[in-house]
């Protein structure tokens, strides 16, 4: 793996960042004539608050110097102010992104752990009952839409026995000391989080399964039998690495997916992240928000992209040490 | 029999699918002494790699197996998992052919070497690098990854491992398929160097009947399944009495008989499909000699009557039927 | 086959629906005079909403608007990805170059967020709200077909037709097409559970119609109106069980014509 390869690869990435900003640009200000019509800040504007407010969303000038002004202000990471809070739209997204990264950060984890050793079994004992059950349980899991699992887990693990909060992040009223406020937190997290890993589980486990198939009908496996080895070593050392280079890719891209926010589990319970804040925008129809919150998702896909290929090529000794 | 490493008797493999049982192996016998080479030769779908892969019982469940396979006087088919784990690569082992993915490729060499030598407990701090010396090959090699090796280096790496537990026996499935004609016949010297050296015996199993002239000492033409010839080496390919086994050695032109290449008779036709045997002799569609009683009769390996460690399957020869 | 018994059940009942439940009943007027968020009784076998109209009618008719949409988004998404497809992976040159890349740009976009941004921006109609399903989704049937067409022009007829003189359009929908249907029909079915689920998920943020109240949007209604800390299970199980069944049947049925059109597949 050679610096052209990585610079390579970060020019296609930067490459389709671009065109996100331009088909982002297009998608707002060509698809909707008079974003001004949606505003529906505290007061009515007056024609002159109007004009203030159009110079400054940079709504003046023609398509071409739009454009122009919309790439500096993007670079500068200015994206305007919510129609809302009317505070700055980069603001409130940094303001919201621990939170997201921390429910996604920690439900990703547990998916990938449960989905690629369920699949990894499921696969290599193709057919078994482990694989049947498993495979109608993460069927089931797949059709069923993420939040309605937050609904059911709120229903039962906090409404009725009460053993869960019903949202939020935190006790309203604080926490004592450190291990206090970790364990409130936890609290607070563990539905979403549960929510989140069932919602995304179903298909890490068939990625890694099919990954596991492919790897099944390898020779060196033959090769690693005749050796001497148990089962379980031809599985762990030789099935294994090779069945997960191809899932660490689409993990890390799922990973980017949902960064964009997990956005109906936030919804569910009521939990400060990205999602709930573009859940928020939707029906405040804050239009410099939801600009905003696409071009942060799509910009996260493409940086784990971006991750995914380089950390495979790091990974897999066949493209690392090409001949 | 003292000196008999392997002897395998009435081995019937038939492979159980959807569609109906498959018989890959129909009855073979078959005896190495101890430092001897034995070649097992035939083309696609005759069994042959099928016999090879059974001796480490390394067949897919779906595969059945019957008879009795001893090697160094223990009933391979009968051990339970532990024991066989121990014979495995120790008792034999088994050169593969290069040219598919028969080495891992996220792991080095030294490590693949290593692996087979820990799996039979014993500590290997340099062992790989000494076993990759003597077939050849710098030791520093061991850090590579398969990748990164030539398909000439690639045997030669599967025969530093082949050798890592010291085995009594040697199985070379097809070890010069898809190698250039030069590096062929270094592997060919190496297996030959190193069998003399540590006075192993060998199961050299291969379509190219070229391979067999100089490296083994009996050989044994399979067809459909069974073995239809065999007997010594230089006998056998010189002096064939099987009609198939003729026809095979026409077929491959002899270096530096330019009369022969510019008469090739090949032996017409295809292989049986194993699912779909013809009756009688199996060979009787694509012979030249065939009679009506060869369509209807089968017949077994007999002894020649002038040659007792000759023996050939077909009426013709040695007249005896199943 | 047990998918398409399903999705017979789930067809009839939305057929059924006017026979079922009266219309009238979705109307925020109709259960005025109904006890809000009242059990499951004789009268009302999935209880009422927040403002006392009948669970089961809303479940009912939301069937007919769940199915049509998650239908109409998928034969949106298959006519688009086919046509790119079709086109990026026959025609060479810039034109497929530069289809090869609009498809990709899509595969990469998040397609929720892009599917929120349209939804507000072009509206919040059901037909609406299929269209920018079907403009999210797109990008992987075309990647399908494209390779699919790949492989097809490869083979002698297409030679044989061009030499014939025939045009590139002539052969991309006489000769080519007809070998990529079978994979689009069996991607078609694997579509709709996507589609259907991205629907729910929409619904749930609050996108369609008021007035035709499809699963997604029940659920959003007994999500808003806090159903869940009250118990009150009857408004937000069945739309979620339905969801699950519906998608559940698609995917059942998807996998089978899979298997059918690609042996390939045979022994997964």
């Amino acid at each position: 793996m050679s610096i052209a390869f990585v610079l390579k690869k970060l020019l296609t990435a930067v490459q389709t960042l671009f065109a996100v900003v331009v088909f982002n640009f297009f998608l707002f200000r060509i698809v909707d004539r008079d974003p001004l019509a949606k505003y529906k800040g505290r007061t009515k504007l007056s024609p002159a608050q109007r004009d203030v407010m159009i110079e400054r969303m940079g709504l003046n000038g023609s398509k071409v110097e739009q454009f122009v002004a919309y790439v500096k202000s993007v670079v500068q990471l200015d994206l305007g102010r919510s129609f809302d809070s009317t505070r700055p739209v980069v603001r409130e997204i940094t303001d919201r992104l621990p939170a997201t990264l921390l429910l996604v950060g920690t439900s990703t984890l547990l998916t990938v752990v449960i989905g690629v050793a369920i699949g990894a079994r499921a696969g290599w004992k193709r057919g078994g009952r482990f694989d049947k059950v498993s495979t109608a349980s993460t069927m089931v899991l797949y059709s069923t839409p993420e939040f309605f699992f937050g609904m059911l887990l709120l229903a039962f693990l906090a409404g009725k026995t009460g053993w869960f909060p019903t949202g939020g992040l935190h006790e309203i009223g604080g926490s004592d000391g450190f291990f206090g406020s970790v364990l409130d937190t936890s609290r607070h997290l563990f539905l979403p989080v549960i929510t989140l890993t069932l919602g995304y589980l179903g298909s890490y486990v068939l990625i890694m399964r099919t990954s596991m198939l492919e790897t099944l009908s390898e020779d060196y496996l033959t090769t690693a039998r005749a050796k001497g080895l148990r089962d379980r070593d031809v599985m762990r050392r030789h099935a294994m690495p090779n069945a997960l280079l191809p899932s660490v890719s689409a993990i890390a891209i799922g990973f980017g997916f949902v960064v964009g926010g997990a956005i109906t589990t936030e919804t569910v319970f009521s939990y400060p992240g990205l999602g709930l804040a573009t859940s928020n925008a939707i029906s405040n129809t804050d239009l410099p928000m939801l600009q905003a919150l696409f071009l942060f998702s799509s910009a996260s896909v493409i940086l784990f992209n971006l991750a995914a290929d380089l950390l495979t090529a790091v990974i897999d000794p066949r493209i690392r040490r090409a001949r | 029999m003292s000196g008999t490493l392997l002897q395998i008797r009435d081995l019937h493999i038939t492979y159980r699918s959807i569609d109906g049982d498959v018989p890959a192996v129909r009855g073979v016998d078959l005896d190495i002494a101890a430092g001897e080479t034995v070649g097992v030769a035939g083309e696609s779908g005759c069994g042959k790699s099928t016999i090879a892969t059974a001796l480490l019982r390394l067949l897919p469940s779906s595969a059945k197996v019957t008879g009795s396979i001893t090697l160094d006087g223990k009933d391979v088919l009968a051990l339970n998992p532990g024991q066989l784990r121990a014979v495995r690569w120790a008792g034999a082992s088994i050169v593969f052919q290069g040219a598919q993915h028969v080495l891992n490729p996220v792991h080095r060499i030294d490590r693949q070497i290593n692996e087979a030598i820990e799996a039979h407990g014993a500590a290997s701090e340099t062992k790989a690098g000494v076993l990759l010396e003597s077939v050849g090959l710098k030791a520093i090699r061991g850090n590579d990854y398969p990748h990164e090796l030539s398909g000439g280096q690639k045997q030669r790496v599967m025969i530093a491992m082949a050798l890592a537990c010291d085995p009594l026996l040697i199985i070379a499935d097809e070890p010069t398929t898809a190698l250039d004609v030069m590096v062929q016949a270094q592997i060919l010297d190496l297996l030959d160097e190193i069998k003399q050296e540590r006075g192993l015996s060998m199961l050299l199993i291969t379509h190219d009947l070229s391979v067999l002239t100089h490296n083994t000492d009996r050989v044994m033409m399979m067809y459909a399944g069974r073995i239809v010839e065999e007997g010594g080496a230089a006998e056998l390919m010189s002096g064939s009495r099987h009609p198939y086994t003729k026809a095979l050695v026409k077929s491959f032109p002899i270096i530096g008989d330019m009369a022969s290449r510019f008469n090739p008779t090949g032996l017409a036709g295809d292989p049986p499909d194993p699912a779909e045997l013809p009756s009688g002799c199996a060979f009787h569609p694509r012979c030249a000699i065939a009679t009506d009683e060869c369509r209807v009769t089968d017949v077994a390996l007999a002894a020649l009557a002038d040659d007792a460690s000759r023996r050939v399957a077909c009426i013709h020869v040695s007249g005896r039927l199943l | 086959m047990t998918g398409l018994v399903l999705l017979a059940l789930f067809g009839g009942i939305a057929l059924a629906a006017p026979l079922i439940a009266d219309r009238s009943e979705l109307l925020v007027e109709a259960g005025r005079y109904n006890a809000n968020l009242a059990r499951p009784s004789l009268k009302f076998l999935l209880g009422t909403d927040e403002v006392g109209r009948s669970v089961l009618a809303q479940l009912v008719w939301g069937a007919r608007v769940s199915l049509f949409i998650g239908l109409f988004a998928t034969c949106v998404a298959i006519v688009i990805g086919s046509t790119i497809g079709l086109a990026s992976g026959y025609m060479k040159g810039r034109i497929g170059t530069l289809l090869l890349a609009i498809d990709d740009f899509f595969l990469v976009i998040p397609f929720l967020p892009l599917a929120i941004v349209l939804a507000v921006l072009l509206g919040r109609s059901p037909l609406i709200m299929a269209f920018v399903i079907g403009l999210t989704s797109w990008a992987g049937v075309a990647r399908l077909v494209r390779a699919q067409v790949l492989s097809l022009s490869e083979r002698g007829y297409v030679d044989r037709a061009r030499s014939l003189g025939a045009s590139r359009r002539y052969i991309m929908v006489h000769h080519i097409l007809p070998g990529t249907m079978p994979i689009i029909i069996a991607n078609a079915t694997l579509v709709v559970p996507i589609a259907i689920l991205t629907e729910s998920t929409l619904s749930f943020l609050g996108f369609g119609d008021r007035l035709s109240p499809s699963w997604g949007r029940l659920l959003e209604g007994a999500q808003s109106s806090g159903s869940i800390t009250l118990n009150a299970w009857w408004y937000y199980l069945p739309p979620g069980l339905c969801i699950i069944g519906v998608v559940m049947a698609f995917t059942l049925f998807g996998r089978a014509l899979e298997r059918v059109f690609d042996p390939r597949l045979a022994g997964r």
